[in-house]
């Protein structure tokens, strides 16, 4: 243990709880050790009730390298070294194969499942052994993962979470739910969206306007609809404009756009089927009438115009937020009447993944729409561009936030939802994941334990997977599973093997590699590329070449200077045309 | 949701907390930050407990060195940095300081003298008291001492013994909110603890056969400690023929065979010494934290009476000892396997 070379990845909340561990341990502690612990976030307050390592003082210093100071002074022989980068398939110069070629083992210490299904190929590519850990509130589990012993992290997935229909976020919310995944989807579409469009037609608008025009398409006037209302149509100089902006969306979002969806649906209306239209889980909205004398519309359009005047860059006022000055200047707004419109399209199916709706003549659009940026551009300052937002969960003082509960409750108002307050509101935008330290310390400690029945090479038999809630309590643990075999004549393989073929050979020679395990290979394909299929009749004129010169030239394979193989994936097929799942081909050159 | 506004809670503390207070509620956490926690003695189970109620947002932790034990706590403990290890100040100063690092909301005390000294009263300035490692004749007392000063003080002990552990919950009556579940709603849910010494007092030979068996182990260890004139953590395996006699005579005065408790269990808890176990550390004090917190909070069900946990079974048990003489004895432990 105090020699192994160990990598943690992640140094947050388990990742301290890591660190301590380790460093009490006495892991990496000799001078062959060396634990390596990676992260690219950076300190924010509300990590401070479970990431002891860190302290107040710490908010905006790199996680990493806080971290391992922390554990270096529980024991100054813990030889830790601290790295800023996400482990992605972006990082591979960083984490290239010398590296994962040095460790012994690998912890996770994540918080998603993408990252820990990325880091679990990378050990199964490598064979190294996995310790895998995650919690939920006072929920946690821990699970190991040993080269040829066990199946691997990504054999067994949780179903993905289910979502709302587009057309029930975009129409027919019935719960509160949809209507924060519509706010904080207005949020980036208004806020981050927009402007980075604008900025990207402002950055080369000759470019932009002649690629617009040859796609032609529904999505192109889209974006090209979003230019020409931040730069044309809705365009904001001062505060006041953006105040405007704002009501204009209330007028639009909450009122007249009800107004056509229950004059294309009224209340009564029925299905093909003759069933009532609006019947539950559809929820019947009512439009909502503006005054400026309601706190709850008043707040709504403070922070959408603070929000829209900062794309702008447009200085706040500090009476930005005062209800009084804000009722003058929104009593003065007058806003055409609605009238709503037959014919107007609107989804209703439910398993339809686009909402957007193609006019007759998109062409004829964007040119009118291009038409009208090109009036305007000379209007604009010399190199004006906007500035887009991101949204910040975390900063109370934002209006990141305030903005989407209130979009969120006024749509939820119009449907008779029930309305929720600014905490609740964020833990559902904001995706939180609840947490605390002592879940997190016990699943830490049973992955300790894990890890040295790691060092001392157990049998599968002896390793345990847990299972633990707290709040219960409840501790179940289980023996991990085997990998899945498959067979084919004699040989038998799991998820664990290459089939590594050492010597540079030619596609026709590679085939018959394969014939002579009784397989026929029909496609051969590497990185995102096919090399070889044998539906293709012109692939015939592949078959004399080298694989690795097809790779280089149809993969544009970049082969790192220190690698001598690449990889290849074969689909093969036995004698009675069944498809054999074959593992990953190693060539060497 | 939550009846109580989150502006009840400060900036700082709705900042800081976001995360747990998603997972057990402003209320709760008010009651946290109002709650008064004495742990007496400091070793490295203690040092994890501490680290995750203080982290959590009580109100106030006070430390107290009472009960003299053996413990390796000083040299590796992770609240203080290598280097302030010789400093001047006293043990426990050192780790409160470091405590108060990790959530200034949070007032760490250190209490001087011992409990024998102090006011009869002293006690009701508390809501949980935790003793460490110590002899049982200590814990009997404080915990009767708990349970004089009134209902309103929960008792909870822990030892970690190299790799094993055991946790000990005396909350006297106690009333929490079982959470609603698919037709059931809400529903406020009463238990009745047992003393100390109650627990310690009951027959081996009518407590369920599946009884683990390191509840016995402790109970010989804690009998040869005491008789022996030893430290609490003061042994080693030079004591094994000892202690095996310890077993004999234990076994047989409660009426049970000597292979109750197997030779091997005794040889691993006299091995150890007087260490802790790292990772074992870890998990009983987030396990010792969690069940601090449900006290404190009236939110869960807590354990009742007792917890253990041997890395070599890889299980986390919870006995019931004695069991409600009114009830059949069922499997009472809390562990499933798969």
């Amino acid at each position: 243990m105090a020699d192994a070379k160990v990598l943690v990845v992640g140094a947050g909340a388990l990742g301290c709880e890591f660190l301590k561990n380790l460093a009490l341990m006495g892991v990496a502690s000799s001078s062959k050790g060396k634990l390596i612990i990676t992260d690219d976030d950076v300190i924010e307050k509300s990590n401070l009730s479970r990431q002891f390592l860190f302290r107040d003082w710490n908010i905006g210093q790199a996680k990493s390298t806080v971290a391992a100071a922390a554990a270096t002074a529980i024991n100054p022989n813990f030889n830790v070294h601290a790295l800023q980068n996400r482990v992605s398939p972006e990082t591979e110069m960083v984490f290239d194969d010398e590296f994962w070629e040095n460790i012994d083992i690998v912890i996770n210490a994540l918080d998603n499942v993408n990252a820990r299904l990325y880091v679990d190929s990378r050990c199964v590519y490598f064979q190294k052994p996995l310790l895998e850990s995650g919690t939920l509130g006072t929920k946690c589990n821990t699970q190991v993962v040993i080269p040829h012993l066990t199946e691997n992290y990504g054999a067994s997935r949780d179903p993905p979470e289910k979502q709302a229909p587009m057309c029930t976020v975009h129409s027919f919310p019935h719960n509160i739910h949809h209507c924060l995944t519509w706010a904080r989807s207005e949020f980036e579409g208004l806020l981050e969206k927009a402007p980075t469009e604008a900025n990207t037609f402002l950055s080369k608008p000759e470019e932009y306007k002649a690629s617009m025009r040859s796609s032609g398409d529904a999505q192109s006037r889209e974006s090209l609809e979003r230019v020409v209302e931040c730069l044309v149509t809705e365009k904001c100089v001062t505060f006041e404009d953006c105040i405007l902006w704002a009501r204009k969306r209330f007028e639009d979002y909450f009122s007249n756009r009800v107004r056509q969806l229950i004059y294309s649906f009224p209340e009564d209306s029925r299905t093909s089927t003759g069933a009532l239209f609006w019947s539950a889980p559809k929820r019947f909205p009512r439009p909502l009438d503006f005054t400026s004398q309601d706190p709850s519309f008043i707040s709504f359009i403070a922070s959408a115009a603070i929000l829209r005047a900062e794309t702008y860059n447009i200085n706040i006022p500090d009476w930005a937020t005062n209800p009084r000055r804000l009722a003058e200047v929104l009593d003065r707004i007058e806003l055409p009447p609605f009238q709503p419109r037959q014919g107007v399209k609107i989804v209703t199916d439910e398993k339809a993944t686009n909402l957007t709706t193609p006019a007759s003549d998109e062409s004829t659009i964007i040119d009118q729409l291009i038409k009208s940026l090109d009036n305007e551009i000379c209007n604009l300052p010399p190199g004006f561009q906007m500035n887009p937002i991101h949204f910040e969960k975390d900063d109370d003082a934002n209006f990141h936030m305030d903005f989407i509960t209130g979009l969120a409750n006024m749509r939820a108002r119009n449907y008779g939802i029930p309305e929720v307050d600014k905490l609740k509101a964020k833990f559902i935008a904001g995706r939180i994941i609840p947490a605390i330290a002592t879940s997190t310390a016990l699943a830490t400690g049973l992955v300790c334990l894990e890890l040295y029945k790691v060092f001392a090479k157990h049998g599968v038999e002896k390793y345990r997977n847990s299972f633990a809630n707290l709040s219960l309590p409840l501790f179940s643990m289980a023996e991990p599973v085997p990998p899945k075999v498959f067979k084919h004549g004699n040989q038998s393989w799991s998820v664990w093997d290459r089939w590594i073929i050492s010597e540079n050979l030619s596609l026709s020679e590679l085939l018959q590699w394969f014939q002579a395990k009784g397989l026929k290979a029909y496609s051969i394909s590497c990185g995102q590329s096919m090399l070889y299929n044998n539906i293709f009749p012109k692939h015939k004129d592949r078959l004399n070449r080298k694989v690795l010169d097809l790779a280089k030239e149809i993969s544009k394979l970049e082969i790192p200077p220190t690698r001598h193989h690449f990889d290849i994936v074969v689909a093969c097929e036995d004698d009675e045309r069944n498809d054999v799942d074959v593992p990953l081909v190693s060539i060497c050159f | 949701m939550e009846e109580v506004a989150v502006e009840a809670l400060t900036e700082q503390e709705a900042a800081v907390y976001d995360r747990q207070i998603r997972v057990w509620g402003v209320e709760a956490q008010r009651r946290l930050s109002r709650a008064h926690v004495l742990v007496i003695g400091m070793s490295n189970v203690l040092t994890e407990l501490c680290k995750n109620i203080v982290l959590a947002g009580i109100g106030s932790l006070t430390l107290m060195e009472d009960a003299p034990s053996v413990s390796t706590v000083m040299n590796t403990s992770f609240l203080i940095p290598v280097e302030q290890i010789e400093s001047d100040k006293s043990f426990l100063t050192e780790c409160a300081e470091s405590l108060k690092d990790f959530n200034p909301m949070v007032h760490v005390t250190v209490e001087k003298g011992s409990l024998e000294e102090k006011p009869d009263d002293f006690l009701n300035n508390f809501d949980v008291v935790v003793v460490g490692r110590s002899l049982l004749k200590y814990r009997m007392h404080v915990n009767s001492l708990c349970r004089k000063r009134g209902p309103k003080i929960a008792f909870l002990s822990v030892d970690c013994r190299g790799p094993l552990g055991e946790i000990f919950i005396d909350l006297q009556t106690h009333t929490y909110v079982l959470k609603a579940k698919e037709n059931v709603p809400h529903s406020l849910q009463n238990l009745v603890y047992c003393s100390l010494e109650e627990a310690i007092a009951a027959r081996w030979d009518r407590l369920p056969k599946k009884t683990t068996k390191l509840f016995y182990a402790m109970r010989i260890m804690e009998d040869f400690e005491q008789s022996n004139s030893r430290l609490p953590g003061q042994v080693t395996l030079d004591d094994l023929a000892s202690v095996l006699d310890t077993r004999k005579r234990l076994c047989e005065s409660q009426g049970m065979p000597e292979t109750l408790v197997p030779d091997k269990l005794l040889h691993r808890l006299l091995y150890a010494e007087a260490r802790e176990h790292p990772p074992v550390c870890a998990i009983l004090g987030g396990i010792l934290g969690q069940e601090l917190l449900k006290v404190l909070s009236g939110k869960g069900e807590p354990l009742k009476n007792f917890f253990f946990f041997d890395p070599m079974d890889g299980k986390g048990i919870t006995e019931e000892i004695p069991r409600p003489d009114d009830t059949p004895i069922i499997m009472q432990s809390a562990e499933i396997e798969i």
